[in-house]
């Protein structure tokens, strides 16, 4: 490398991170050629192919050091020593020395491996020299309380944008299958997560991607299966959702509100729930159905919900529970439980459904599941939708996440799923209830995970936005029932009562949303099947399995 | 206790009537009046009457009563089916009812509240308050529902923490 004469460099380099006068590149050494990156020698900088992302990172660094401080540009102009520009990766490692040393400049400083620079005041290091020096808190030490506060946003800022540059740039090694350099990857972002805080804000979801990505890539390298958790554990994760956040609580009261209006003057009728869980959702519906003018009608529930695994029958202790409510208020009430581990094993048999009843469906974010398809069986949707359109219901309630996680392409579902994430977590900040809190987050925490690292039938996670369930449902043979003006009230108001100003609810072409701050996260929908043409099929007899 | 001898004496000087008045115990107390209690009570707001009840005795006894909550949680609103009071009561009462749902509910949805949304603050109020029973049915049993010995179930404590506005 040729070291240019540094006066004739000191005007062209303050002010900008690339220098638009570039003299004519010396000729190489031979065994140092084939390591230079060919398009940037052509624009005259020589930086070693294994070293771009490198030198790409810390030139972003140095470009927010350079905006962020002005007043020191002009002291660095002035400065003695500049290195050759054209050496790229030395020569931002030296500028951003130049701002390390500057006590009013506290950025990030990291010790190069390769070069073992270190960049910082001594007084500032930690012990370990391989790792990124300096916490905020050490370097504050140093400056006056004024200045505390807004660096630290701004730099945790500037760290959370770059982590999430860096976990995107990480999901595209994946998608092509480079695991090396996304190991890499990971490390580097562990790094940088002590840096920033982890208890709110970007570093809490980032680190939840980070983990579900280096399951990805160590299942991908060889590593163990992963565990979805008990059923048990599953119930107690959700419950605590449903506390902490309102968007159970919106798809529930929507749901009943829209069964309520359909089972209107109909005097037997039979629910369908697609995962019991505790079923939560059910109370309100009785005792609006045991307030109903013309009194109650006689209600049946089916709930459908893993077997348990201990003897106990959960969903028995579940349906009890609610017939205990339902005889309170003098409502005829009958359950029955449907153990199934999936969905698809479910038969339409076995829910005996009376032909005289009105049957109403209830898919309480289940139908996403149906989505996957293995190598020797197409995906069990279509077979579900029209064993539930074969029961001929009044009313089907569909609530699914208003997200795209089921695109083909890693990098999309990826990047899709880390917006949707974030803006859910933001929304869970505005929650203080304890441990519900928490364990939301664990229980998000957990669908994350089989979105970003999982494949085949273990991804059971499979969101599709809104549009695409219109087309797939219509095209089963269901229509759409408009959720009436009723129902976007009570969820208005539900909204209301929460303590977080930031929830929305919209209204989409007879749809109802709910969301963070104008982005929609869970959509409520209502179907009903399309009577057949006598002519064209025959009559399907809903007494036969299927 | 009243001195009834004293009807006898709207006759005497109005003098002797106020100077006896002032030794003598009032000719009207309202304790003994406990009807006219009640409708006083029946129309006082949460906060005065849970003031009421910590007067005395009595006014204790009437302050607990279901119906004058159930007067309160129905004020503004046209009278509710007859059906409704016992589902209410079965729920755990009409005290319970205002107290957990109604009057958070009420006053969260101050701020913004329309007159005709009054009948459906009221109903959402029953659903929470439905489902807040459904939880309190749950910790009783051994193996379901609360977690980590919680006594009180928290379906409705988002209403009971303060509003960040």
């Amino acid at each position: 490398m040729v070291l240019y004469d540094s006066s004739t460099l000191a005007g062209s380099i303050s002010g900008s991170s690339s220098s638009s006068s570039k003299p004519p590149p010396f000729p190489l050494q031979r065994e140092q050629q084939q390591d230079i990156d060919g398009h940037l020698a052509g624009a005259g900088y020589k930086v070693r192919s294994s070293e771009l992302r490198k030198v790409a990172q810390r030139l972003e660094r140095l470009e927010t050091a350079m905006v962020n401080s002005p007043a020191d540009l002009s002291q660095l102009a002035s400065d003695t020593i500049h290195y050759n520009p054209s050496d790229l990766a030395s020569w931002v490692d030296s500028l951003l020395s130049e701002f390390a040393l500057n006590p009013t400049c506290p950025y990030e400083f990291v010790t190069d491996p390769v070069t073992n620079r270190t960049v910082v005041n001594d007084s500032w290091t930690t012990t370990a020299t391989n790792m990124p020096l300096v916490h905020q808190d050490v370097s504050y030490e140093e400056q006056s309380l004024n200045n505390k506060l807004p660096i630290v946003t701004a730099m945790e800022e500037d760290s959370g944008i770059r982590l999430v540059h860096m976990l995107m740039t990480c999901a595209e090694c994946v998608q092509c299958g480079d695991f090396t350099l996304a190991t890499s990857f990971l490390e580097d972002m562990q790094g940088l997560l002590t840096q920033i805080n982890t208890v709110c804000g970007i570093g809490k979801v980032a680190g939840h991607f980070i983990d579900a990505l280096s399951r990805r890539i160590f299942q991908g390298i060889g590593g163990g299966s992963i565990d979805g958790g008990s059923a048990f554990e599953n119930e107690i994760l959700y419950h605590h959702f449903y506390e902490a956040c309102p968007y159970l609580k919106f798809a529930h009261f929507t749901a009943n509100q829209a069964i309520l209006e359909a089972f209107v003057g109909h005097e037997c009728v039979h629910v369908v729930d697609f995962n019991l869980m505790h079923g939560l959702q059910w109370p309100a519906l009785i005792q609006a159905l045991a307030l109903r003018p013309g009194g109650p009608p006689l209600l049946r529930l089916t709930g459908i919900g893993p077997p348990s695994p201990d003897g106990r029958d959960s969903l028995r202790e579940i349906g009890l529970r609610l017939a205990e409510l339902a005889r309170s208020v003098n409502v005829r009430f009958a359950f029955r439980g449907v153990a199934a581990s999936r969905l698809e094993d479910v038969k339409p048999w076995m829910l005996q459904v009376n032909p005289k009843e009105s049957v109403a469906v209830n898919s309480i974010m289940q139908l996403h599941r149906l989505l996957g398809s293995g190598p020797n069986r197409n995906s069990p949707i279509e077979t579900v939708l029209s064993w539930i359109r074969s029961l001929n219901p009044k009313i089907m309630t569909v609530v699914e996440q208003e997200a795209n996680h089921n695109q083909p392409g890693f990098l999309d579902r990826f990047t899709e799923a880390l917006h949707y994430y974030s803006t859910m977590f933001d929304s869970l900040e505005a929650c203080s209830v304890q441990p519900d809190k928490a364990l939301a987050e664990i229980y998000i925490q957990r669908e994350i995970t089989n979105v970003v690292s999982c494949e085949g039938s273990a991804r059971v996670e499979r969101h599709e936005p809104l549009a695409k369930w219109r087309t797939r449902l219509s095209g089963a043979g269901f229509r759409p029932l408009h959720l009436g003006s009723n129902a976007y009230k009570q969820a208005s108001m539900l909204l209301t009562l929460f303590s977080a100003e930031g929830y929305s609810v919209e209204e989409n072409d007879g749809c109802l949303t709910l969301g963070w701050h104008n982005r929609p996260l869970i959509a409520a929908s209502a179907w009903q099947a399309v009577p057949d043409a006598p002519a064209e099929f025959p009559a399907p007899d809903t007494h036969r399995p299927s | 206790m009243v001195q009834n001898h004293h009807r006898g004496c709207h006759h005497q000087d109005h003098q002797e009537i106020v100077r006896e008045n002032k030794e003598k115990r009032p000719k009207f107390f309202i304790n003994d009046h406990v009807d006219i209690l009640i409708e006083i009570l029946k129309r006082l707001d949460c906060r005065s009457l849970c003031v009421a009840a910590s007067v005395c005795r009595l006014w204790c006894t009437i302050a607990r009563n279901d119906s004058l909550w159930e007067n309160l949680c129905f004020r503004h609103v046209s009278p509710p089916p007859s059906s409704l009071r016992s589902v209410v009561l079965a729920l755990g009462g009409y005290k319970r009812l205002y107290m957990g749902c109604v009057r958070p509910v009420q006053s969260r949805l101050g701020r913004v509240r329309r007159a005709s949304w009054a009948r459906d603050e009221v109903q959402l109020s029953l659903s929470l308050f439905c489902v807040d029973y459904y939880e309190r049915l749950g910790g009783g049993s051994s193996s379901n529902g609360r977690l980590v010995g919680e006594s009180s179930p928290s379906s409705l404590m988002f209403l009971c923490k303060p509003v960040n506005v």
